[in-house]
């Protein structure tokens, strides 16, 4: 059941998620665990389509049913590292001070510029074209879009180099 | 673009392997030279690695914004109820 002018992946998850908490469910998981482990599947498959690297040899719902179910056994344990799909760091979070510093540089340059970071985002991993975004965020064109786009990331990383200072 | 601004376009350019062969020896010989250059570039290198952790983190709750649209249909919300 697709809707007009849906959003894609949302009819993805209609279709498929009710399939994939069921197969978990006879393997002993719970709702809560499947909805997890769907959503970094949903990642995977999101970052590999728009950086289109998605090569699909099935249906979107068989690749992604088949990778929600390795990322749930890798999170009971039941899967080694090197039968990972690929991409899927791209849910793993690490866990060391360094992460902490990060995560909390993050929450401040959201808070004080949420806009370039929506910008950066729509760049480096939406893949989305400098026209594009200059449409999306009221820029005068693709140059200014793009003077905008470094000015973002030179703040991002002058907040960087200021955070690391402080740190040693 | 004033002359900053270039210079952090050369670097995403480099972390992005984008550069020419030539270009990128050029740019490497720079950082041997230059640790300010070198010191930018790691701090570009993580604002990198930042941003994707920014867009991942809105991607989660998008995903999470769904199911809760999907959980008011009611065809959907009964399949999850009775799996």
């Amino acid at each position: 059941m697709t809707r007009q002018s849906e959003d894609p992946i949302t009819s993805l998850y209609r279709d498929s998620f009710p399939d994939f908490a069921r197969m978990i469910r006879r393997m002993g998981g719970s709702l809560e665990e499947a909805k997890d482990a769907f959503h970094d599947a949903l990642l995977i498959y999101i970052e590999r389509e728009r950086a289109r690297k998605l090569n699909l040899h099935s249906s979107p719902k068989a690749y992604l049913l088949g990778t929600a179910r390795i990322c749930w056994l890798h999170t009971r344990g039941k899967v080694p590292i090197s039968e990972l799909p690929e991409g899927y760091e791209a849910a793993e979070p690490e866990d060391t001070n360094e992460e902490e510093r990060e995560q909390s540089l993050l929450e401040s340059l959201v808070r004080s510029g949420k806009k370039c970071m929506d910008l950066l985002k729509a760049f480096y991993y939406d893949h989305c074209s400098m026209q594009d975004i200059a449409n999306r965020f009221g820029f005068n064109g693709r140059r200014s879009a793009t003077v905008q786009k470094y000015k973002c990331l030179e703040k991002v990383r002058e907040a960087i180099k200021t955070t690391q200072a402080y740190a040693q | 673009m004033r002359s900053e601004l270039n210079e952090v376009y050369l670097i995403d350019q480099y972390l992005l392997g984008r550069l020419s062969k030539e270009e990128e020896q050029v740019f490497e010989a720079s950082l041997l030279l230059d640790e300010a250059i070198a010191e930018k570039l790691e701090a570009q290198r993580t604002a990198h690695r930042l941003i994707r952790r920014y867009a991942l983190k809105e991607e989660r709750r998008r995903l999470e914004e769904i199911y809760q649209l999907l959980l008011d249909e009611p065809d959907f919300a009964h399949k999850i109820k009775t799996i």
